[in-house]
Formats: C-alpha cells, sequence, structure tokens
C-alpha cells in the first residue's frame, strides 16, 4: 500500500479548509472560533481569540474595513454576519487591562521601524516580543498614523493615546519628528541588524518580493499602504505582521520564504453552498452597539462553514466522528504499526464501501477504494482479525461447492420433447421455449447466493419465465442457469486469492458455454462482475422483465406508495434504476424518490461485511435509512431486504411485488435464519435439477442423525447472533452422543457439550427428551484449549 | 484469563462421572500462549469452558491477539 500517496489524498480533503470569512482576511481571524465565544456568552474569550491574532486589537478592532463580510456566504442566506459589529461589541464587553509583563532583554538584534503609522507599529511591537531592540523613527510628534483619522468617530482620544503609550512603556525606543528620505536607507542599513520601512507613501520603487516582502538582497522590508496601495486598515495590519515574520526569519539566519504559503488573503477551497439554508435577517442593534443579548443573536446566525457533505450522509463517519483526512491518518497510522496494537481495524471493518461518500466530495475523495486496499493491505500482511469475515467467506465457500453451484444449459429440444403436446404447449410459453431450443447457450441466468438463499422460491419460476420470454423475441439464443457466489464477500474481505479464484472459476464456465451474456438478479453481483469479469456481458433481470415482459400477474392499478431503496453496488448503474421504476409503475405502484437515491443512494448496513464486523455499526445504517423512509420500502437487491426488513418496516423485494404476493403477508417480512438460508440453497440445487432437467440429486439426508432438534425462537435468535448453524450444531451433539464427550448437569439434566470445528470451538447446552434434542443454550470461542 | 471464579459449577464430567477440579491448562490463539486456570476433569482431562468465559474475558483476549 502506497501510504505517501494515501497521505496525499488525505492533504485534498477539504474538511479542516477555512470557510471563505476567514481565507478572506488578511489576518485569518478565526470567525467561528470568535462566534463561537460569543455564543457561550464568553466575549473575554472571544477578545483573547481577537488579539491573538491583531496587534492594538482594541483600536484595530473597531476600525477594521472587514473583507470578511463582503464574502460572508450568509449574505445569500438573509445577509451576511455583521462581525464588525460583533467585534465592536467583544472590545466592549471582552476588553481588560493587559496584564503587566516582565521586559524581556533585547538581545536578537536591532530593527529600525521607518513610520510609526499602523504597519509601523504592528512590526515594532511584534519584533519587540520576540526579544529584538526595536527603533521607531516617526516623522511627525505621535505614533498611529491613520489611527487618528478615526478619533471622534469610532475610536476616542483617549484609547487611542492608551494603547500607543503600551508602545513606550514596553521599551521601544521612538525618535519622533525625524523624516527619513531614500538616501538616508543605506545609513539605517548599516546601523541596524534590519530595516523595515512602513512609511505609508515612498516615491522610489523598490523591487519587493511580495511573499516575505524583502527587497533584493538588502536588509529593507516594505510594508503598510506602500505595498497595499489601498487605504486598507486591516491589509496594513497584515503586511506588517508577514514582514516581522520576515525579519525575525532574516535575523535569526532562517529561509524567509520557506512555508509561508497562504499567508495574508487568499481563496478558500470551501465552497459553501446555502441552498438548503432558511434566510434570517442579520439583528439590528437597538443602540450604538449590540448589546449581549444581540451579540449572541447575531452570531448564532452564522452558518460556521465547514465541508461536512460525506460525513453528513455516512452513518460511519458520523459513528467513528472522523472526516476523511483524519481517516486517511488513522490509516497510515494502523499501516505503519509493527509492534502494538492495531487500533483502526474495527472501523477499517466497519466502512459499507457503498461510495457515498465520493459522489458526495467536492474534490472527488472516496474511502471505498482506500478502504478495500487496506483491507487488502491487512490480508496480506497478516493483520487481517481473522473472526470478522470467516463466517461469510464459509458461506460463500459453501455456495461455490456442490452443496449449492450448478451450471446447467437449457434443457434441450430432445430431453424435453414429452412435453410437446396440445394443449400444454399453448398454455406454456417455457414449453413452447424449450421446443425452440438451439443448443447455444445465449443468455445464462446467474441469480446469486443471497437471492437464492432468501428468496429460493422464485427461482424458478424466474427462470422458466425468461426462458419463454427471450425465447419468444431471440429465438437462437438459449438461456442456461448457473448456481454460485460472485465472491462479492471476498472482495468485500479484502482476500484477492478467493476473489481470483472464484473469477476464475466463472470466466472458465463463461468460455465453456461459449460466452453467454450473464443475467444478474443481484446488485452485489453486477459491481462485482463489472470490477473483475469486465469480459464478459451482463444485463440485468429486471432489464429483461422490463424488456421483454413481467411474469403473468394480476396488476391491480392504484395500490398505494413506495419509496425505491436503490442498492448502493449499483448507484452508477441507470438501466437498473430505470427497469425497476418501470416496473412498479407497470406493477401500479405509485413512487416516491427518497431524497438519497439513484447515484446519491445509501447503504442498508450490509455491504463491507460490516454486520459482521460491527452489529452497532450495520444497525446504525439500517436505522438511518429506514428512518428517511416514511413509506414502505421497495429494494431489489435480497442483502438490502434483509438488512431493511424490521418490526415496523415493511420492506418488499421487487419479487415479492411482481409475483403479486406482497399484500399484508407476514411471511414476506421475515427474513430465513442463517440456516435456513444454507438449506434453502441445498434444496434450490435439487428442486431445480429435478423440476427443470429432470435430475434426482443424491442429498444427503438432512435427518441422518438419530435425533430431532428442538430449538426454540430464542435459542435461534442466540445462534443468529453468535453465527451458529443447526448443521454444526448436530454434528456437536452427535458427537458428544458418539463419545459420551459431554458434561453433566444434575441438577437440570441438561448436556454441555463441545466440538472443535475448523478454526471455531462451539458448545451447545442441551437436554435429551428420548430421541428429541431440546437445544438450551449455543455459545463459541476461537481459543484453543490444549487438552493433555 | 482465569477461571477462578467458577470453581463451583454445577457440571460434572458425562464420561467420567467425575467433579471437575480447577487446574492450570494451556490455551493458545494466534500468537498468543497461556497457562490458566481452569475446570476440568480430573480423569478424562475433558476441560470445561462457560458461556461467562468464551464471551467475556476469552473473547476479549482472542480480540486484543487479533488486533496484535
Amino acid at each position: 500500500m502506497d501510504l505517501e500517496k494515501l497521505l496525499d489524498i488525505g492533504n485534498q480533503c477539504i474538511h479542516s479548509e477555512p470557510p471563505v470569512c476567514v481565507a478572506s482576511c488578511p489576518v485569518h481571524m478565526d470567525v467561528i472560533a470568535l462566534v463561537s465565544e460569543i455564543e457561550k456568552g464568553d466575549f473575554k474569550n472571544a477578545y483573547k481569540l481577537m488579539d491573538s491574532k491583531i496587534p492594538f486589537a482594541r483600536l484595530i478592532g473597531k476600525i477594521c474595513d472587514h473583507p470578511c463580510e463582503t464574502r460572508c456566504v450568509r449574505k445569500d442566506a438573509g445577509g451576511s454576519i455583521h462581525i464588525n459589529e460583533l467585534e465592536k461589541a467583544i472590545i466592549h464587553f471582552g476588553y481588560s487591562s493587559p496584564k503587566k509583563t516582565l521586559l524581556l532583554p533585547k538581545q536578537k538584534g536591532k530593527v529600525a521601524v521607518i513610520g510609526g503609522g499602523v504597519s509601523g507599529i504592528v512590526v515594532a511591537a511584534l519584533l519587540d516580543k520576540k526579544g529584538y531592540h526595536v527603533t521607531i523613527f516617526e516623522k511627525s510628534d505621535r505614533l498611529g498614523g491613520r489611527l487618528w483619522d478615526y478619533e471622534g468617530e469610532i475610536l476616542d482620544k483617549e484609547t487611542i493615546k492608551e494603547e500607543l503609550q503600551m508602545i513606550e512603556k514596553i521599551g521601544i525606543q521612538i525618535n519622533y519628528n525625524v523624516e527619513v528620505l531614500e538616501d538616508d536607507l543605506p545609513g539605517y542599513m548599516d546601523q541596524f541588524d534590519a530595516v523595515y520601512l512602513g512609511a505609508g507613501h515612498w516615491e522610489k520603487g523598490h523591487p519587493i518580493d511580495f511573499d516575505t516582502f524583502k527587497v533584493d538582497d538588502l536588509p529593507l522590508f516594505i510594508g503598510g499602504q506602500i505595498v497595499n496601495k489601498n487605504p486598507s486598515i486591516i491589509f496594513s495590519v497584515s503586511t506588517g505582521k508577514r514582514a516581522a515574520i520576515s525579519i525575525d526569519r532574516y535575523i535569526g539566519k532562517i529561509s524567509i520564504s520557506a512555508s509561508r504559503e497562504r499567508e495574508g488573503s487568499y481563496e478558500s477551497l470551501l465552497n459553501y453552498k446555502v441552498v438548503d439554508v432558511e434566510p434570517v435577517d442579520p439583528v439590528v442593534k437597538e443602540s450604538d452597539i449590540y448589546s449581549e443579548e444581540e451579540c449572541i443573536k447575531e452570531a448564532e446566525r452564522c452558518l460556521k462553514c465547514q465541508c461536512n457533505e460525506c460525513i453528513k450522509t455516512c452513518s460511519h463517519m458520523q459513528k467513528y466522528n472522523i472526516t476523511p483526512d483524519a481517516y486517511i491518518r488513522k490509516i497510515n497510522h494502523n499501516e505503519r504499526v509493527i509492534l502494538g496494537t492495531h487500533f483502526a481495524n474495527e472501523m477499517i471493518n466497519s466502512c459499507t464501501e457503498c461510495g457515498l461518500c465520493k459522489e458526495q466530495c467536492p474534490v472527488g475523495i472516496g474511502m471505498k477504494d482506500i478502504i478495500h486496499e487496506t483491507r487488502e493491505s491487512m490480508v496480506a500482511r497478516g493483520k487481517m482479525p481473522p473472526s470478522v469475515h470467516e463466517f461469510a467467506l464459509r458461506d460463500m465457500e459453501f455456495s461455490n461447492s456442490d452443496s449449492f453451484s450448478l451450471v446447467r444449459k437449457q434443457p434441450s429440444k430432445e430431453q424435453s420433447k414429452q412435453f410437446f403436446y396440445y394443449p400444454v404447449m399453448a398454455f406454456s410459453q417455457y414449453l413452447r421455449g424449450l421446443y425452440k431450443g438451439s443448443g447455444k447457450t445465449g443468455y445464462l441466468f446467474y441469480p446469486g447466493c443471497q437471492l437464492s438463499a432468501t428468496h429460493s422460491s422464485y427461482i424458478g419460476e424466474i427462470y422458466k419465465h425468461i426462458v419463454g420470454t427471450i425465447k419468444e423475441n431471440e429465438a437462437d439464443l438459449d438461456v442456461g442457469l448457473y448456481l454460485g457466489c460472485c465472491g462479492a464477500p471476498a472482495d468485500w474481505a479484502g482476500r484477492q486469492d478467493g476473489m481470483n479464484d472464484t473469477v476464475a472459476k466463472i470466466k472458465s464456465v463463461w468460455e465453456e458455454m461459449d460466452k453467454p451474456t450473464f443475467i444478474l438478479a443481484c446488485s452485489s453481483c453486477s459491481s462485482t462482475f463489472a470490477k473483475y469479469l469486465p469480459m464478459i456481458q451482463t444485463i440485468s433481470l429486471w432489464e429483461i422483465f422490463d424488456k421483454y415482459g413481467l411474469p403473468e400477474v394480476d396488476i391491480k392499478k392504484g395500490k398505494r406508495l413506495l419509496n425505491i431503496h436503490d442498492a448502493c453496488a449499483t448507484r452508477h448503474d441507470t438501466k437498473i434504476h430505470e427497469s425497476i421504476r418501470n416496473i412498479v409503475k407497470t406493477l401500479g405502484y405509485k413512487i416516491e424518490e427518497l431524497e438519497y437515491s439513484k447515484d446519491k443512494t445509501k447503504c442498508c448496513g450490509y455491504g463491507g461485511l460490516v454486520s459482521y464486523a460491527n452489529k452497532e455499526q450495520a444497525k446504525s445504517f439500517q436505522e438511518d435509512r429506514i428512518q428517511e423512509s416514511p413509506n414502505d420500502l421497495l429494494v431489489y437487491c435480497a442483502m438490502c431486504k434483509d438488512s431493511l426488513v424490521r418490526d415496523n418496516k415493511r420492506t418488499f423485494h421487487i419479487l415479492d411485488v411482481l409475483y403479486g404476493k406482497e399484500d399484508n403477508n407476514v411471511i414476506l417480512q421475515q427474513m430465513p435464519t442463517l440456516s435456513q438460508k444454507l438449506n434453502n440453497r441445498k434444496k434450490l440445487k435439487a428442486d431445480l435439477l429435478k423440476e427443470i432437467w429432470g435430475e434426482e440429486q443424491t442429498m444427503d439426508a438432512s435427518n441422518k442423525y438419530n435425533f430431532v432438534l428442538n430449538i426454540s425462537k430464542d435459542v435461534y435468535d442466540i445462534m443468529e447472533k453468535r453465527y451458529i448453524l443447526v448443521n454444526d450444531i448436530e454434528k456437536i451433539i452427535d458427537h458428544s452422543r458418539k463419545n459420551n464427550e459431554r458434561f453433566y448437569n444434575p441438577e437440570t439434566s441438561n448436556y454441555l457439550a463441545r466440538l472443535k470445528l475448523e478454526n471455531v470451538t462451539y458448545w451447545v447446552q442441551y437436554e435429551e427428551k428420548g430421541n428429541e434434542i431440546d437445544v438450551n443454550n449455543v455459545y463459541s470461542h476461537r481459543m484453543e484449549v490444549v487438552e493433555e | 484469563m482465569n477461571g477462578a471464579s467458577e470453581n463451583k459449577v454445577p457440571w460434572i464430567c458425562a464420561k467420567c462421572q467425575k467433579e471437575l477440579v480447577e487446574e492450570k491448562v494451556k490455551v493458545r490463539y494466534l500468537d498468543g500462549n497461556f497457562e490458566v486456570e481452569l475446570l476440568k476433569c480430573p480423569q478424562c482431562n475433558h476441560v470445561f469452558i462457560s458461556e461467562d468465559l468464551a464471551l467475556g474475558k476469552m473473547l476479549e483476549v482472542e480480540k486484543g491477539l487479533e488486533d496484535k
């Protein structure tokens, strides 16, 4: 994993990008912090914040020409925040006389400041603070320059005097009535380590570096109005501050140009949109300045602009209270840990890899690929916690084993000839399809493992339907069937090996079948095929339905309203979005689009195998989505239904609706257990083989044990939570009975048996009642006990 | 991680009909090897792990080792 590249991506995240008010302010006043202090009613702290950014804040704060206000994004939603008025009030309510500080020895060097105006006194005060011996040369008999222009209007004489006296008090030497001319400059440069020229106006132009304010290779720095070429007070403060940094570095023999980006006013990358912001008018002051209450009200109008586009839509980032920049830094750290704990593992495995963050991000950062690459790296380095994805990977292994996997061509004409007689043929489009059998597999129906597990009863009907409709339209192309898993769990788990094997297997089937188009009914399959098997042409089952006709259903128009939950794996597949909506409309339902749909859809919580890594996280995704939808939900991904179907939330798979079985059917609102899903797939294979191809499968007898299990709902719930299957429980009990390897509780007549199956040791507590066995509890652990 | 708090459980070894005794037992997971006091059958050495232990301390240690 290229961590440097990753960190670069993190640095592009604009979550920490300042709002336009701060970026446009030449001294970068932290407006959000300022208004936050006001909202708390803490004017003293607010003043401290001002004072830390602006020397002589008591004066400058009042006369600042506030370029921030013209940029404030609130201007389009009621009016800009009156920052200048707030600053005046902060000075009024929050100013307190500075504490007396010890005078530092001025040993760092000698600086001459020519001109005691705004920029000059700023440079002098800042360099004095840093330990320089500063001498001001002022041509008039007082300091302050343009500050006096505001006397009587905004500033009172006493305050100006009081503030300016501070300059003398701290030990800065001031020479009044000294006019310095161009010809005098070399002498000053000889006499001082550096000279700052802030005279307001200067006849001779000097070649100034506008990043450092230094003149050529001279110890001369120029700022204030000479540089600004405008009367802005705050720009003079800014150039003074920046020149002081340069002088300090110059005398200290440090690079004066390094890390000087984004000083002064600049353009923020943040493009905060006020489209959904309710307009609120500025607070009108009732006297000369805002009262404290008025300040608080005005401060509350501040939008505190910050890019939260991804986090506001992502339950995962919300749960970990993290933004991409910080997330990436944590991944970087996690990847570099050699000895110690990988604290970010859980977080990395709690992302659904749904891709919504990238859709939201103004600069196109997406965590999906980053998380995916990180998981692959964790697996490659042996640092992926083995317990996290094991159950899902075992399930995938099952789906690609002989227990479920199946590849068949369409039953041949010869094979089906016994059905070809009137009137059967007249009523069965399927049989007519078989009659037209060409032997060339043009399509391969690939329903996927999860749909086959949760909606197994529909698969045979769908197959027959699409054989009938496709053959009617494309007579020379047969439709085969392929049961299996596309490898999505391995992809989510970062298991490249498992993914490569699966992809190779699918590709070889495709080639053996003479490269048919795959008909996909699962959104994860769609995205996996697009990513790993781009050479295979695919079409969704929903497009086939939309194109060639729906199964015969009793359409009753005027049915209720549905919200469509698009599957995140197909967020860019507009053909699927369109065909689903067409089908739903044809069936007579009304659609109300959710705010987050199609390319902006949210994940149901199943993506990225999050439910295995962090159940609470999966739940927060589910709740977020359910909360968004006021009506019944319609989904077209079996996993979405599994996640979103809840006690009070009716969720229908499109197949439930298509086959007209949705009306208040309670069963449709319950999903099969993990054990049932396994058995459904086994049974589906056997049923299809028998029904479609007339093949009897030698099934391992489901009841090969000499006992029958009774499992209560409570215990089933525990099994679901702990990922324990009925098949495993049977093995454990059988083993314990055969070997009498078990504990016994004479008080309750319960047995407790354990058995290690692969990496997990399972424990089952049960009671024998003849051949019937009540399962009372199950649990497991991965730690291995060495029994000697 | 130890089973000391569980030194009295109602379980006996079904095969040997013996009460369980507390003894040091080796357990391992990933790179971790420990010796802990657990209840076991004194005759056949069949080790007892309670639900509380499996889903409590044991799980905590497993997770800790997995994140190492």
